[in-house]
């Protein structure tokens, strides 16, 4: 009997405690800084072009090959504005296939692609799997928009210093710089 | 008389009971699942209408437009007619419930054995939801709700009947009228926790959800229904947990007196009967939230076993009383006795399963031939 | 007249089917069950539903990329899956991990068996009835934890965070206090659920003597983990052969009388605690700086021709990785000994003769994950 009274105290105490649940669509938690959505391609506004350059590293590592990409010369390194030799020229993601390893973050030489920390790394649902293919318009969207702050890439504690800071303000992370 | 016609008359105070009945329904959907999200620490429905008001009746309107599915080989008419035969009968006891002294819609001298009486049919209805799917979830669901209702069915008369021999009327206003300020459950504890124990089980509520437990029959006798049919199975289900706590609280609790006099007005008397069946509606959630599922077997013979005996001894004391004249002290504390030590044998026996149990050993069985 | 009849009337047993698509069955599970009445004559278990080939995935990518495919053989203790991935790596290669890196390790693999124990705690409280409440409250810690993961991470569930040789980056730097406050919160739902539980007669009702099993037998059908414990065989891997740096701390391995159910959640609710004293602990004497990785690891990992086998005491029992080198960047054979698969097995023996209902909560208490039986 007192094991049934001590439970019925428990849900009664519980009962006065806060709620922990949020109304999650119209209420989101903040995302860590390092949280992994799905991989984003970043753009250089300096030069107004992507970092990608379009090697394929990231596409050879990567263990579901649900990347594909394709590079071109840059028509700016000609007129000199740009220091890339080569450009990206298309770039899928299979976001249906990538299972956010970070894989093709941590092996990327020019800090080009990086995993979404916002939302809207998150909320990718389609009607149509097919639509989960993101080409390389889609993949720059969220750089470009300047919704992108501070994107997490170790072991540095965010890609591309500056980047985003002039734009979002303090970064906050402490860099470590323990290499590979 | 609300009416000069005796049928318009009728007619409104049914349609009054039938009005109150899906009112009361939603709301007391609505309150048990912000209830139980809170004991959670969830915010229970949230969305539609403020603080989600209008949950239930977004439900039940998603209820009335989804499809009524019948499986194929299910036995047409026992299954179709099985939301029916469970629901009626808990319309049916709303016609001779008293919620205040002047509100009912007929008030009968054999008010309580009516709706004792009434409310047993409807374990025929779950039999046959449980028959007429074609189901073996259903089935054994269905076996197990007609062994449990009938189990507990007796208690809970019993548990009754040592308050109407106190108040010697079976008239619902005259057992009100006969506690004045003291109600029975000061003089009859243990018929009390009878009858809550046994109204637990006839509602299909923790810790007796067995014939519909989710995660072994999945749902039971209603597994099969969709659609406007698994409404009215529900419906039925919150109707009956609002007649047992309103009896609950006419029988025990003292209807609409309370304990500095008896001569309130009909606004005093709803706000008495409100709170008191809130008070019991909040138990039976609570309950449901906080206890674990038990056993066929172990519900059985708690029932057979403890409660059966427990209720004739309520009733021993009582006819005592009465033949004997004794002060209604000797009621109070023969009967809370009875519940101390009931409840001592209770978590006695728990302790003792609470002791080393003996090594059962296994065997490795040879199979016979593969199953299924 | 009565009905009469020179022979007894005969009875045929029913079969249930109970999955792939129940509630009980913890992922897609499906049991045949055989049953008289209420009393349970015979179970068939079918696996294989969640059947991926994981250990095809994994001998199909280099060391780095199969840290990915371990998580998702068991999702409830990721962390851990991750360590008997890199201590085998590492056991091969000959690597020697920083000590930050194997604290930090330690710390965050024994969170992962608090936030599967507690998952357990919940699924099983569900199973035996209560509507949704140890559910609800441990999840509520379990969340908390997972948000913690995030943040030292990046993912919730797949986190793809120890590397061989070390952790794949550095830790927040708000890491230490973050788990002090963290466990604050833990011991809080540790307390909830206890209290809910334990002492609760219906509960005590429903899983004493239940699916016992005796020392012997347990041994025999190679059960493991909790599973084993509750028998009274004090076998925990952590103490037995202590791997990583698990030698240096101090903690109980509880052990139960009986081997049933009821022995097998209070071994479980015992391990929360210890594993909460592991981790402070393990705050306590950990490094505050140095480094994370060992030195000289290639980008890509070419291990010596060879073969290991690495165990190491997961939340649900010995997990094993039976790996072979020929020297190339990707392992010629991974083999995954699977703790639930074993435990598993043993579910005909414990639910026989018992009711439906028990034998749902027999279930429960293996505290399977189909991913990691079928992998």
């Amino acid at each position: 009997m007192l094991g049934l009274l001590k439970a019925m105290k428990v849900t009664m105490s519980t009962m006065t405690r806060k709620p922990v649940t949020v109304q999650y669509p119209d209420e989101h938690k903040d995302l860590p800084k390092r949280s992994r959505g799905f991989p984003t391609l970043l753009w250089d506004f300096d030069i107004d072009e992507p970092f990608c350059t379009g090697c394929q590293v990231c596409a050879r590592y990567c263990p579901t090959s649900c990347m594909s990409v394709t590079m071109q010369d840059n028509p700016k390194f000609k007129e000199g504005d740009s220091k890339r030799r080569k450009i990206v020229d298309r770039f899928y993601i299979d976001y249906a296939r990538c299972m956010q390893c970070n894989i093709c973050v941590e092996v990327c030489n020019f800090e080009a692609i990086v995993m979404n920390n916002t939302w809207a790394g998150r909320e990718v649902s389609r009607f149509d799997r097919r639509d989960l293919v993101f080409d390389l318009e889609d993949l720059l969207k969220p750089s470009t928009t300047g919704r992108l702050p501070d994107p997490f890439k170790a072991p540095m504690g965010i890609a591309h210093h500056g980047w985003a800071a002039e734009t979002h303000g303090e970064t906050g992370e402490k860099a470590t710089a323990e290499a590979e | 008389m609300i009416a000069d016609n005796p049928w318009l008359d009728a007619l409104i105070r049914l349609l009054a009971a039938v009005a109150l009945m899906t009112f009361s329904s939603l709301t007391l959907i609505y309150l048990e699942r912000k209830f139980i999200g809170r004991i959670q620490m969830r915010l229970g429905p949230m969305r539609v209408g403020p603080y989600g008001t209008l949950q239930s009746i977004a439900d039940a309107i998603k209820l009335v437009s989804k499809e009524d599915l019948r499986p194929h080989t299910a036995d047409r008419w026992v299954f179709e007619l099985a939301p029916y035969v469970v629901f009626i009968p808990s319309f049916l006891t709303f016609v001779s419930l008293p919620f205040t002294a002047d509100w009912f819609v007929r008030n009968f001298e054999l008010g309580l054995f009516y709706i004792l009486a009434v409310s047993g049919v409807s374990v025929v209805g779950v039999v046959m939801a449980g028959w007429g799917s074609d189901n073996r979830y259903a089935l054994l669901g269905g076996v197990r709700a007609a062994a449990q209702l009938i189990s507990y069915e007796v208690p809970l008369i019993l548990a009754m009947l040592g308050a109407v021999m106190i108040a010697e009327s079976m008239d619902l206003i005259d057992i009100v009228n006969g506690q004045g300020r003291v109600p029975y459950i000061v003089w009859q504890p243990l018929g009390f926790l009878i009858f809550f124990i046994a109204a637990l089980a006839e509602l299909y509520r923790n810790p007796f959800d067995i014939p519909v437990a989710e995660t072994e029959v999945v749902g039971g006798p209603f597994i099969e229904y969709s659609g406007i049919r698994w409404g009215m199975f529900f419906l039925a289900e919150y109707t009956t947990l609002l007649i047992l706590s309103v009896l609950a609280s006419l029988v025990f609790l003292g209807g609409w007196n309370w304990p500095l006099g008896n001569e309130a007005g009909i606004g005093l008397q709803l706000v008495w009967i409100v709170l008191k069946t809130s008070f019991m509606i909040m138990l039976f959630f609570w309950a449901r939230a906080t206890f674990p599922r038990l056993r066929i077997d172990q519900l059985m013979s708690f029932s057979w076993q403890v409660l059966l005996p427990l209720s004739f001894l309520q009733i021993v004391i009582n006819g005592l009383v009465k033949v004997y004249n004794w002060p209604d002290i000797v009621l109070l504390l023969s009967s809370g006795g009875a519940t101390a030590l009931a409840l001592y044998f209770i978590y006695a026996s728990v302790q003792r399963m609470q002791e080393p149990y003996p090594q059962r050993f296994t065997t490795v069985m040879t199979r016979k031939e593969p199953v299924g | 007249m009565p009905f009469e009849t020179d022979h007894e009337l005969e009875t045929i047993d029913l079969n249930i089917n109970v999955g792939p698509q129940h509630p009980a069955t913890h992922g897609v599970f499906r049991m045949i069950l055989q049953i008289d009445g209420e009393v349970v004559r015979d179970v068939d278990p079918v696996i294989g539903y969640m059947h991926r080939g994981d250990e095809k995935l994994s001998e199909n990518c280099d060391y780095r990329q199969a840290i990915g495919y371990q998580d998702r053989t068991d999702y409830l203790a990721q962390f851990n899956n991750e360590l008997v991935y890199c201590l085998a790596v590492e056991k091969l290669g000959g690597y020697q991990v920083p000590e930050r890196a194997e604290y930090i390790r330690v710390i965050l693999s024994e969170m992962n068996r608090i936030a599967s124990h507690f998952m357990f705690m919940g699924a099983f409280g569900t199973d035996i009835g209560v509507f949704a409440t140890p559910f609800m409250y441990t999840f509520r810690e379990r969340e908390r934890i997972q948000d913690f993961f995030e943040e030292v991470t990046g993912e919730r569930m797949m986190y793809n965070y120890f590397r061989p040789g070390g952790i794949g980056w550095d830790v927040p730097t708000n890491f230490e206090e973050r788990i002090r406050g963290l466990l604050v919160h833990v011991r809080e739902g540790i307390a909830d659920i206890d209290n809910l539980l334990t002492d609760n007669e219906v509960f005590v009702a429903r899983t004493r003597g239940i699916g016992a099993i005796s020392p012997q037998d347990a041994i025999d059908w190679g059960l493991s983990g909790p599973m084993l414990r509750a028998t009274g065989v004090p076998f925990d891997l952590r103490k037995a052969e202590p791997y990583s740096i698990y030698d240096r701390f101090e903690f109980d391995v509880p052990v139960g009388e009986n081997g049933d159910v009821y022995d097998r959640y209070t071994v479980r609710l015992e391990e929360l605690r210890q594993s909460a004293r592991v981790v402070e602990q393990a705050l306590d004497q950990m490094p505050k700086d140095g480094p994370i990785i060992a030195s000289g690891i290639p980008r890509i990992i070419r291990l010596p021709a060879g073969e290991v086998y690495q165990r190491c005491e997961n939340p649900r029992g010995e997990y094993g990785i039976y790996l072979i080198s020929k020297g190339s960047e990707k392992p010629y054979r991974l083999k995954i000994r699977s703790p639930c698969f074993s435990n598993l097995s043993a579910l005909r023996a414990m639910a026989v003769g018992h009711y439906v209902a028990d034998a749902v909560i027999i279930l429960g208490s293996i505290d399977i994950v189909l991913c990691e039986v079928d992998r």
